[in-house]
């Protein structure tokens, strides 16, 4: 029976893999994710999920058991946060590369130095060129619907690929909210029991991963470039079978709010989107025209869907809760990819990028007018710097109150 | 609780003669002449046979066996990193328990066996190897022991003797021994700290019925085992290839190698010598030695006497580390 | 229609996975680094299984119908191992050259 709870993000994370009938766990403590295994732990203990949890030395031991799991043929499933995630990165491309579609999930939280318990999305999103799926949930609803579709997509034959499922530390990780639970038989109807073209299995035995000629390398990496050109269509596929089958009304790449006649809106994934849309009914209110364009993929990143949500509007705000030093926008990593899905548009809108939300801040509604004032005289004067460091440059001080 | 997951029950071989002639590590390999790890895979796949999984970590027995694009094993084997493969084979034997307790596969547990190089084992793998061993899974993890990071070289490893010299310890004016450290003792890192773990065995590739009885007594535990393996090198220890097994022989007939059994606490000793024949005799014998002066050869000599003393136990050596000489 | 055209030459199976061999890797042939090979007199071998156990290559293995050692040509890189251990010493080791199918004499070692 489909059931209404008031479940963290950790909750609805792990009884998105107990939906999932997810078989080997492996754990290993880490703020704010462990929620998500401390969950499971009992779930397993208890006897509601049949699983093998099986305590990990450490986040890179994590990972490489939830491949070798998926690599023996049981759908598998891990997590962390923070350094933890930094630390396994040593297992992302094996795992990838391998075409093992094991599930991580991911409670962002900003990197050392120092220790900083906040939430921000640097851990992941430095992952994003290892050739995982990656995308961000909201709210608790949408992270256990994510665990429940990742596998799906992740499995699919088309895409055989693993996938890291994300939430915002304690915004989302630790603050309940209201969602709906399937029916065991209904998720068990959506998604398939695990079935992988090649395991490790005595009765058809295979060598996986021999040592190649540098010559053959660029042969796996198309196979691994075609899988990513496949990925999209199966993702329209998945979340339309979701929604229908669960009620749900998800767009698949881009989560769009007011925008059809916005002038100006916020590009961002992950939680700070809500306070974005209480931001623009406010505006709205002020007759400022904004929107915001809620990422739900960063990998594949919908080159496409992008381009067709901000080319409404004539000045885009990338709202990073991320860093990416040194880089060309000297802010965040998700201002290049924004500014190179609009390159070909004729009217290209001017999209400048906020930090905010660093260190786990919240990024407060006083923030949103103040991005919200930059843009509009953007679209004004015609101009814009590449990134505003949010209370500390001179457009964007003092709007912490 | 958990159904319990059937395991198979493999037989001691008595003599040469009850060794299989079937192979599962085939012919077709990139190894070099006399390769002693490539034997010790040889001889552990007889013993594993065909409902095995191998995983094998970054090495020469990954890199040298799979290049290019082909492998020799006739059984299901993956890569793992060389950091990981104790976590790799730990998913792989996890997955197979629950798979099997689920009905959804329905033969017996494969023999989930590690085959790992000194690094991967004691070294950039320790952690993950400890782990395996700590929580108990139905594995084998197999230490071949070319005494060295070969693969990539020749370097040094926590394995290597002292007085070896490796492409990271050079002898020279500074440092005349090359190598100033002494060895770990890889089975003692395993025994008594891993309270699942039953049955911890040294092997050699000079006693090859020996090794595959001492690999299917591992298999057969339902927990898991260690096999520490000596596998000289002739490419690394510098002595001419038609001679790894004169110089597996020598080692334990120098007592540089022991072969023994730790199982259930109790200690037994394989191929003990009526007398042990000098260290010098040994390493004469392999140009990596061929720097060292006599005192040298005093200090080694007294290292293994006080190891002889209880091989396999926790002794005093005398032994001066780096800090700790003037 | 995807974008990306393989070259047949260019063909890898899917993630590096691929079969695992039966009884010998073609991929990989190691007969052509030898010099020497082992040479069997059978009168004088005694099956004592030495150079079976011992060759890490798996070159040599009973024939239980006739009861003799055979050799795998294709295979062995002649390190000379067995020749060593050989219990009766009934292996010698003979240059390639000596043999109309040595490997040195061949216009391109396979």
């Amino acid at each position: 029976m489909a059931k209404e709870v008031f479940y963290s993000g950790c909750a609805a994370a792990a009884y998105g893999a107990k939906d999932a009938r997810v078989e080997v766990i492996s754990s290993y403590p880490i703020r704010p994710y462990t929620g998500i295994m401390m969950e499971l732990s009992k779930l397993v203990a208890n006897g509601e999920l049949e699983a093998e949890f099986v305590h990990g030395e450490g986040e890179h031991a994590q990972v490489s058991i939830a491949y070798g799991a998926a690599a023996a043929g049981a759908r598998a499933y891990t997590g962390s946060s923070g350094v933890g995630v930094t630390y396994a990165m040593e297992c992302y491309s094996p795992a990838a590369g391998g075409r093992l579609p094991c599930q991580m999930a991911i409670a962002d939280r900003a990197l050392d130095p120092p220790g900083d318990f906040g939430s921000e999305h640097t851990d992941v999103m430095s992952a994003r060129d290892q050739g995982w799926i990656m995308g961000w949930a909201e709210s608790p609803q949408e992270v256990y619907d994510n665990t429940i579709m990742y596998y799906r997509i992740g499995e699919d034959h088309r895409v055989l690929l693993p996938q890291f499922c994300c939430q915002d530390g304690y915004f989302v990780s630790h603050i309940p909210g209201r969602m709906q639970m399937e029916d065991q038989k209904a998720v068990d109807d959506f998604l398939p029991p695990y079935n992988h073209p090649h395991t490790l299995d005595p009765n058809k035995p295979i060598n996986h991963g021999p040592q190649i000629f540098p010559d053959q390398g660029s042969a796996i990496n198309v196979q691994r470039a075609v899988a990513f050109d496949d990925v999209e269509a199966v993702i329209a596929e998945v979340v339309g079978d979701y929604n229908k089958a669960f009620g749900r009304d998800y767009s698949p790449f881009v989560d769009e709010y007011m925008m059809d006649d916005a002038e100006i809106c916020f590009f961002l994934q992950g939680a700070h989107a809500r306070t974005a849309r209480y931001a623009v009914n406010h505006l709205r209110k002020q007759g400022i025209k904004a929107g915001v364009s809620r990422l739900r993929f960063m990998r594949p990143f919908p080159t496409q869907a992008v381009m067709e949500s901000l080319s409404k509007v004539k000045a885009v705000g990338v709202v990073e809760t991320n860093t990416s030093y040194g880089g060309a926008a000297r802010g965040g990593a998700i201002i290049h990819e924004a500014r190179h899905a609009c390159y070909n548009l004729d009217n290209r809108p001017i999209i400048t990028s906020f930090m905010a939300g660093l260190g786990g801040e919240i990024v407060t509604l006083n923030e949103f007018y103040a991005m919200a004032k930059v843009l509009s005289d953007a679209v004004k004067s015609g101009k814009a710097n590449d990134s505003y460091w949010m209370n500390f440059e001179k457009e964007v001080l003092d709007t912490h109150s | 609780m958990a159904k319990e997951v059937k395991t198979q029950n493999l037989e001691m071989s008595k003599s040469l003669r009850q060794v299989t002639q079937d192979e599962w590590y085939v012919p077709g390999h990139r190894t070099c002449q006399g390769c002693g790890p490539a034997l010790v895979y040889k001889l552990v796949s007889k013993a594993a046979g065909a409902n095995s999984i191998f995983l094998g970590p970054t090495g020469c027995m990954y890199v040298a066996n799979t290049s290019y694009l082909c492998a020799p094993f006739a059984y299901p084997w993956m890569h793992t990193q060389i950091t990981n493969a104790g976590a790799v084979a730990s998913g792989v034997e996890a997955a197979y328990q629950i798979l099997i307790r689920k009905g959804k596969y329905k033969g017996e547990l494969p023999n989930v066996v590690v085959m790992a190089g000194d690094g991967g084992s004691i070294d950039i793998g320790l952690q993950a190897m400890s782990a395996m061993m700590y929580r108990g899974h139905d594995a084998l993890f197999i230490m071949y022991d070319n005494e060295s990071y070969a693969n990539t070289g020749i370097q040094t490893s926590p394995m290597t003797p002292y007085g070896a010299n490796t492409t990271f310890t050079p002898p020279g004016k500074e440092v005349p021994e090359g190598k100033v450290l002494f060895p770990k003792d890889a089975p003692q890192l395993v025994i008594g700290g891993h309270p699942a773990v039953h049955y911890v065995a040294t092997a050699s590739c000079a006693y090859p019925v020996d090794l595959i009885n001492k690999v299917r007594k591992g298999l057969n535990y339902k927990g898991p085992s260690f096999i520490h393996i000596h596998s000289p090198c002739p490419k690394g220890w510098l002595f001419d290839a038609s001679k790894t097994i004169e110089v597996a022989k020598l080692a334990i007939q120098t007592g540089m190698w022991v072969n023994y059994e730790w199982e259930n606490g109790e200690y037994t000793y394989q191929h003990t010598p009526k007398e042990y024949k000098p260290v010098k005799e040994y390493m004469k014998g392999q140009y990596r030695f061929n720097h060292l002066t006599d005192a040298h050869y005093a200090k080694m000599q007294a290292f293994i006497d006080a190891k002889l003393k209880a091989p396999g136990k926790p002794v005093a050596v005398p032994v001066q580390g780096p800090r700790e000489q003037a | 229609m995807s974008r990306f055209i393989i070259p047949k030459h260019l063909e890898v199976p899917l993630g590096a996975c691929l079969p695992a061999p039966v009884k010998e890797q073609p991929g990989m042939i190691t007969g052509n680094w030898r010099t020497e090979r082992p040479v069997i007199d059978h009168e004088a071998c005694t099956t004592c299984l030495n150079c079976f156990i011992y060759c890490p290559d798996a070159c040599w293995h009973l024939d239980e119908k006739t009861e003799q050692m055979v050799w795998n040509a294709d295979y062995c890189k002649g390190c000379m191992i067995c020749v060593n251990e050989c219990a009766p010493n009934c292996l010698s080791m003979v240059n390639e050259l000596e043999f109309p199918d040595g490997v040195v004499r061949l216009e391109k070692p396979f």
